[in-house]
C-alpha cells in the first residue's frame, strides 16, 4: 500500500453537472425481458440515469460546472495554478482534454494543465494529484475537473447497457494551513481485462465495430466496454473492506468518528456488502446511483454534493471517500468539508460547438 | 460445519426457489435463474457465510450444486 498525509490543503467549492436527458431501466423491459430488468434494477439500485447526448462530452460537464463555481468564489481566472481532468472519456486522442478546458475557462498561462486515464478510483487520486501540486511549489489553487460520459456502452450488452450514468465535477482546491488529507492507494494490474474497451487507442486499432455476441454471452463491438462483473465484484468486496480497515487504524480513526463513508457508487448490493464488512451502518452511506447510475469518476462527488449541498457552513464533515474499480485501482482518503461549499447538481445539456477544425 | 442439506437451504433462498427445489445432483446450467448476477449474489453468499473468497473464475468451472457446496467447505 502507498499511504501518507497531504498538509495545508482544503476544498474551497465542489459542484457537479449531470445532462437533463433521464433514462429509465424499466425502458429495456422489451430488450432483455421485464423479469431480468427487475433482477438488475434490484441488485444494483439503478432506477434512472442522467445520459448526454452525442455531441455533449465529459468536458463539457465539468466545464458548465467549473465556469459557475470559479464565479461563485469570486476566483480571479489566472489565480489558478493547475487543471487536472480526470477522466475514461476525454473530447480528443490529443490534446490533454485539460488544455481544452483551460482556454474555455479563460485560465492564465501560469497553470499546469494535464489529464488523468482512471475511473472509478479516479477522484480520490484526483484529490491526492491535486494537494501534492500544491504541497510541491507554488501552486495556491487547483481545479479538479472529473467526469465521465458512458457512450462507448454497447445497447445490447445487459452487464453494463443499463448500469452507466454521464456526469462532470469541479472540486476547487486552496492552501489552507491546518487542515489535511490522508491517502492510501493500491494497484493490481494483473486485472486490466476486468474492466476494458479494447480498441479505439493504440493497441488494437482495427477492431470491429460491428456488435456480435461475446464468449460471456453479451453482445458488443470491440469498441465497446467489457465488464467482468463476476471478478469486479469479488476483488471489490474483498480488497475495499480490507483497505478501508487498514486505513482506519493506520491513522486512528474510527467509525463513530466519521459522518459520511462516500463510496464509489458501482452497485447497491456490493456497497451494503462492503458496509456491513466495515462495521459501517448504512445511513452514513449515501447514494447516489438510484437515481444517476452509476457516474465512474463523478460518483463521489456527485454522492457529496447530492448530499451537501444546502447544508450551513457549521456542517463540518469528515469524511472517508473510497474510489475501486477500473484497472484494478482502489483508494481511500479522508478530510475534513465545509458542506456549504457544495452547489446544487446541475441539470444541463449544453456542448461545446467551438470543437471541430 | 453446515450440513449439505443446510448449505442447500442457503442456495435455495438466495435464488428464491421453493425448499426443495435443488439437491447435489442439479445442474447450474437447467436453472433459469443461474446467470451473471446469481454469480454475484454466490461470491457474497460465500464470503459472508464461509469467510472465502470465490473468483468468478471458479464459478464458470461449476457443473453441478455439488461442486457449490464442495467450494463452501
Amino acid at each position: 500500500m502507498s499511504v501518507g498525509t497531504l498538509r495545508d490543503v482544503k476544498i474551497k467549492g465542489m459542484a457537479c453537472a449531470v445532462p437533463e436527458n433521464i433514462v429509465e431501466s424499466a425502458g429495456f423491459n422489451e430488450r432483455f425481458g421485464a423479469e431480468n430488468v427487475e433482477k438488475f434494477v434490484k441488485m444494483t439500485g439503478v432506477r434512472q440515469r442522467h445520459v448526454a447526448s452525442p455531441q455533449q462530452t465529459a468536458s463539457d460537464l465539468c466545464f458548465a460546472v467549473a465556469d459557475r463555481l470559479l464565479t461563485e468564489l469570486e476566483w480571479e481566472r489566472d489565480s489558478v495554478g493547475a487543471v487536472v481532468f480526470v477522466s475514461q472519456s476525454p473530447d480528443y486522442r490529443l490534446p490533454a482534454t485539460a488544455c481544452v478546458l483551460h482556454k474555455r475557462l479563460g485560465l492564465g498561462e501560469n497553470c499546469v494543465a494535464f489529464d488523468v486515464n482512471l475511473g472509478c478510483s479516479g477522484y480520490v487520486y484526483g484529490l491526492f494529484i491535486a494537494a501534492s501540486l500544491m504541497a510541491s511549489g507554488d501552486i495556491e489553487r487547483v481545479l479538479l475537473l472529473a467526469g465521465d460520459t458512458s457512450g462507448f456502452v454497447s445497447p445490447n450488452d445487459r452487464s453494463t447497457a443499463m448500469l452507466f450514468g454521464d456526469g462532470g465535477s469541479v472540486t476547487a482546491m486552496e492552501k489552507d494551513p491546518g487542515a489535511e488529507i490522508h491517502y492510501l492507494f493500491y494497484t493490481r494490474g494483473d486485472g486490466f481485462k476486468n474492466l476494458l474497451i479494447p480498441s479505439g487507442a493504440c493497441r488494437n486499432m482495427d477492431g470491429s465495430k460491428i456488435i456480435t455476441e461475446r464468449e460471456d454471452g453479451n453482445q458488443r463491438s470491440d469498441f465497446d466496454l467489457y465488464m467482468n462483473g463476476a471478478e469486479i465484484f469479488s476483488f471489490t468486496i474483498t480488497d475495499v473492506p480490507l483497505a478501508i480497515n487498514q486505513f482506519l487504524s493506520h491513522f486512528k480513526l474510527t467509525v463513530d468518528a466519521i459522518d459520511m463513508f462516500v463510496l464509489h457508487q458501482a452497485n447497491l448490493f456490493m456497497l451494503k456488502h462492503i458496509a456491513k464488512k466495515i462495521g459501517v451502518p448504512f445511513e452514513k452511506v449515501p447514494l447516489t446511483i438510484d437515481r444517476f447510475g452509476n457516474t465512474s469518476v463523478t460518483s463521489i462527488p456527485l454522492t457529496i454534493v447530492d448530499q451537501c449541498a444546502g447544508m450551513a457552513r457549521k456542517d463540518e464533515l469528515k469524511l472517508i471517500l473510497s474510489g475501486f474499480g477500473v484497472g484494478l485501482s482502489w483508494g481511500v482518503v479522508s478530510l475534513e468539508l465545509d458542506a456549504s461549499v457544495c452547489l446544487p447538481i446541475i441539470y444541463t445539456n449544453e456542448y461545446y460547438t467551438d470543437g471541430g477544425l | 460445519m453446515l450440513s449439505n442439506k443446510e448449505k442447500i437451504v442457503l442456495l435455495e433462498e438466495m435464488l428464491e426457489l421453493e425448499d426443495g427445489e435443488l439437491t447435489e445432483e442439479t445442474v447450474l446450467e437447467d436453472l433459469d435463474c443461474w446467470d451473471s448476477m446469481a454469480a454475484i449474489e454466490l461470491i457474497a453468499l460465500v464470503d459472508e457465510k464461509f469467510g472465502k473468497a470465490l473468483k468468478g473464475q471458479q464459478i464458470r468451472q461449476f457443473k453441478t450444486v455439488e461442486d457449490i457446496l464442495d467450494i463452501m467447505g
